[in-house]
């Protein structure tokens, strides 16, 4: 190992965190709040890949890999929700749509 | 004897219960005939239970509450008092049947009206016949609850419902104190039969006798309408008149006084009771015979009169003077009865006039009604050779015969209330009957077209002859002693326990007690001639119309009404405000009202984040995430 | 050593590329900030001995999906950060907040563990890798395929031209032609 797992483990905290507090500010932009999860899955990434070479284990690189695709998805099917409401709101505003209101 | 028993009882209930179920479906007639028929066939039984009696007889019919050692069963017991009495009220309540079919001919609602009066007489003779004190508590109730229908009969004026509910709320006071009475006698002697009490009273200190016998003095207060619970009665004149008739005579407010007779043997044994019951009945004789003195509402008049007489009763019984009492309570009924009849002849012929001042002259007009009243007028003033002449002056005796400072002090408030007695009735009398129509109301009243209008069934005048004759003759009952050696009544009732004890004075003392009783009366009777006949009547009348100080006192019942106002009504309805608007209002539904709202307020707080935004979602699972690993952080240090 | 210098130099990036990107007002530059901090953490990931992860980082992150943002922001006509609306001072407080307590916790926790023991296992060749997803984990490939499946079927659906307007009532509705960009 190159350095501790600890010190990994920070930083893909504050890769996480910094990803959530930008998902929090960014209300006003979709995409960017798309950018933001982004962050996170790749912090969480992060973490898989350091357990994999702390314990010489593939299946952490494995799971990385998952994610990846698992993101690819998400990322394709949110891009394309993004071009359907502004198409139908023209605007990426999430405040403006409270349709989920119990 | 044990069928004629259980007739007597279930013929007024079953009648009672036909009227109530099915008089709406059937003819008018029909519900009226069975009504009458009813009481009349309990008449019957009652004259064939007299023809076979021979000796007390107590009748089991079914177990009614039954309980560890506490028995009531539908238990009746005959004696010659409720004989006698059950023979009365039947009788006196078959005339008030028969002439409620005239008053009340033109009345939207007969069943409901021959229903209670029928339950009544049901309920007044369980109490009557009762074995046990729980049987005759139940036809208290029964009575209590019938006379409160019955004077709230017509229920759609605001003044006779209250009416109702006063009588109500009165009597049940006196009820509470025989219903306590009757549990203390049940935990002292663990029984509730009323002869087994009589015979228990020797086994208990005086103490508890006295006070056992002021808890049922309470009671008997209550129903018969004595200080300081009288206020009931008055107010009572607002149902029909026949109920009243009814109430005032037969059914009701002689309960107390029989109910002190038939525990007497329990609790005579108490001097303090006696003296209480005597005191608290010749006040209340002399109290309402100073109210009726200036009343000018016809019943009204009657209802004091009535309250009077009851206390002539009472007055016997702290004597002592069973027999008396007992005798003045049967010719009371049949008098009594006949007035109230007779008043309501009088005031059905005036179009439901019920003030005396504008009425007048009627003797020629209403001579089928004047002729019984003054029957009833001279006994109820205790006219010489008058039944009530007799009875009230058997009372007199006794109370004389007592002796002593107290009874003494009794005897001359007795006198003194026969003199305002006789004075109030032929008032009554003259000033309705005699002289000239005063207003010009009456006139309109006499004019020949009108008065066809106010007609009187002739069923209304009927009745009223049987009880003029038996009120007239009723002093036949029971003779005094230095005109036959035994008087009726007397040798029938001796065998009681409590009846035979009084040791009567000499002839020439009773002489002398009659001679002085006759004087009394016939001096009220000159008193109200001098004032409402002749010349002076239009004066007295116009004087006593402009009302005087001391009159208005005397005419409002002494202000009982207010002291009860200002010690209970006041106070309870300050305290009741007080618990409504403060404790109530302001501190439960206050805090009730603050806990909702802060409840409401808590719920907004919430309720504001379910706004569909997916920012308020997304900083509720932050705010989890950081919760949550704060949570791991504090329980790590 | 050297080793651990280049992950703290690229730890630096990452975070700073990160930092810049979400604080970014522009969309292109913040997207421009990201791939930066991607490239970064794919050679993190090369470092961390796997190599598999740090390619796809490049070729899928770095490469595809912020290829993807960005055509959309262009699409959309949203690189314009004047019309946009950024972040006001005010909600990033709550952000601030939230952040730095998860942060410091999860710190705390991190720190407060026991040092784990560096055990420098051999690296995982590829074939191991590739062997272990077919073999072992060969019914999560094919549910992830089918969940690019489905995604790929929502998108088409999601992004073909809009109906006429008497299908779809809501006023909002853009009917101008331009607009009617199938993906």
């Amino acid at each position: 190992m190159i350095v501790p797992l600890e010190q990994i483990l920070i930083l893909a905290g504050l890769l996480f965190f910094i990803g959530m507090g930008g998902l929090l500010a960014w209300r006003a932009n979709l995409i960017m709040m798309l950018v933001c999860i982004e962050i996170m899955l790749n912090a969480v990434m992060l973490v898989f890949v350091a357990g994999s070479a702390q314990w010489g284990d593939p299946d952490g690189q494995l799971f990385a890999i998952f994610i990846m695709a698992l993101t690819s998805a998400e990322v394709s099917l949110a891009l394309a929700m993004v071009v359907y409401l502004h198409r139908r709101r023209k605007t990426v505003n999430t405040d403006l749509f409270s349709e989920m209101r119990g | 004897m044990k069928l004629y028993l259980a007739l007597i009882l279930l013929l007024p209930l079953s009648g009672g219960l036909f009227n109530a179920l099915l008089g709406r479906l059937l003819p008018r007639r029909l519900g009226e005939v069975v009504a009458c028929g009813v009481i009349w066939g309990a008449f019957a039984c009652s004259v064939l239970a007299f023809i076979s009696f021979n000796a007390p007889e107590q009748v089991e019919y079914a177990s009614w509450l039954s309980d560890f050692d506490f028995k009531a069963p539908i238990a009746l017991y005959l004696d010659q008092l409720s004989l006698s009495l059950t023979m009365m009220i039947t009788f006196v309540c078959g005339l008030i049947h028969l002439y409620s079919v005239g008053y009340m001919k033109d009345d939207a609602s007969p069943s409901r009206y021959f229903a209670l009066l029928n339950i009544f007489v049901f309920a007044m003779l369980t109490l009557i016949l009762a074995a046990n004190l729980p049987l005759l508590y139940l036809g208290w109730e029964g009575v209590g609850f019938c006379s409160y229908a019955l004077i709230g009969f017509w229920y759609t004026e605001e003044k006779n419902a209250t009416a109702g509910r006063k009588a109500f709320i009165v009597t049940r006071i006196g009820d509470t104190a025989l219903g306590i009475a009757m549990v203390w006698m049940f935990q002292l002697f663990s029984t509730t039969s009323i002869t087994e009490l009589n015979g228990m009273g020797f086994l208990m200190p005086t103490g508890v006798i006295t006070a056992l016998g002021i808890l049922l003095l309470i009671g008997a207060a209550g129903k018969s309408a004595q200080l300081p619970l009288s206020v009931w009665l008055p107010d009572a004149m607002a149902g029909p008149t026949p109920v009243s008739a009814q109430i005032h005579a037969a059914t009701m407010v002689t309960a107390g006084v029989y109910l002190l007779i038939r525990m007497f043997p329990l609790i005579g044994s108490s001097p303090t009771t006696l003296a209480a019951i005597a005191i608290i009945g010749a006040a209340t004789a002399f109290y309402a015979a100073t109210c009726a003195c200036v009343q000018r509402d016809f019943k009204r008049i009657l209802a004091y009169s009535t309250i009077s007489q009851i206390g002539y009763m009472m007055l016997g019984v702290g004597a002592g003077a069973l027999t008396a009492s007992t005798f003045h309570l049967l010719t009371h009924a049949f008098f009594k009865a006949l007035l109230f009849l007779g008043a309501g002849c009088v005031i059905t012929a005036l179009h439901h006039q019920q003030d005396i001042f504008s009425m007048g002259g009627l003797k020629k007009q209403l001579p089928a009604v004047y002729w019984p009243f003054l029957a009833g007028v001279l006994c109820l003033a205790g006219f010489p050779g008058s039944g009530g002449f007799f009875s009230k002056d058997d009372i007199l005796g006794a109370v004389f015969d007592q002796g002593g400072t107290l009874y003494g002090t009794l005897f001359a408030v007795g006198l003194l209330t026969a003199l305002l007695t006789a004075f109030y009735t032929f008032r009554m009398l003259f000033v309705v009957f005699h002289g000239e129509a005063s207003t010009p109301l009456n006139h309109q009243t006499l004019t020949p077209d009108t008065r066809s209008a106010g007609r009187v069934e002739p069923i209304m005048t009927i009745t009223l002859i049987p009880l003029a004759l038996l009120g007239l003759f009723g002093g036949f009952l029971n003779l005094p002693k230095y005109l036959v050696s035994h008087g009726l009544l007397s040798t029938f009732v001796a065998s009681i326990p409590g009846f035979s004890a009084l040791e009567h004075a000499s002839d020439a003392t009773g002489i002398s007690l009659q001679i002085i009783a006759a004087t009394t009366s016939l001096l009220g009777l000159g008193l109200a001639w001098s004032r409402y006949t002749g010349r002076r009547r239009a004066e007295s009348l116009q004087l006593e119309d402009a009302g005087l100080h001391f009159t208005r006192f005397f005419l409002n019942g002494w202000y009982l009404d207010h002291l009860y106002n200002l010690l209970f009504i006041h106070p309870f309805t300050w305290l009741s405000r007080f618990l409504w608007k403060k404790i109530d209002e302001s501190t439960i539904d206050g805090t009730l009202n603050g806990l909702a709202r802060i409840t409401m307020r808590l719920g907004e707080i919430p309720a504001g984040w379910s706004n569909g935004r997916v920012a308020t979602s997304l900083i509720a699972l932050a705010g989890g995430t950081a919760a949550l690993l704060g949570y791991a952080v504090w329980s790590l240090m | 050593m050297i080793e651990q210098t280049i992950f703290y130099i690229l730890a630096a990036v990452a975070l700073a590329g990160t930092l810049l990107a979400i604080t970014e007002k522009h969309p292109v530059h913040a997207i421009m900030y990201l791939v930066t901090s991607l490239f970064s953490m794919a050679v993190i990931f090369y470092l961390l001995m796997a190599p598999l992860v740090a390619v796809f980082e490049v070729i899928l992150y770095a490469g595809a999906i912020m290829v993807l943002f960005l055509f959309v922001i262009m699409m959309l006509d949203l690189g314009h950060p004047e019309k946009g609306i950024s972040p006001h001072w005010k909600e990033w407080l709550p952000a601030l907040l939230l952040s730095g307590i998860s942060i410091t916790s999860l710190a705390a926790i991190i720190v407060s563990r026991h040092a784990t023991v560096s055990v420098c296992p051999a690296a995982q060749p590829i074939r191991e890798v590739a062997r272990r997803l077919f073999q072992e984990h060969g019914m999560a490939v094919e549910l992830v395929s089918l969940q690019l499946l489905f995604a790929l079927v929502g998108a088409l659906y999601l992004g073909k031209a809009p109906s006429p307007p008497t299908t779809l009532p809501e006023k909002e509705v853009v009917k101008s032609p331009g607009e009617g960009v199938t993906l």
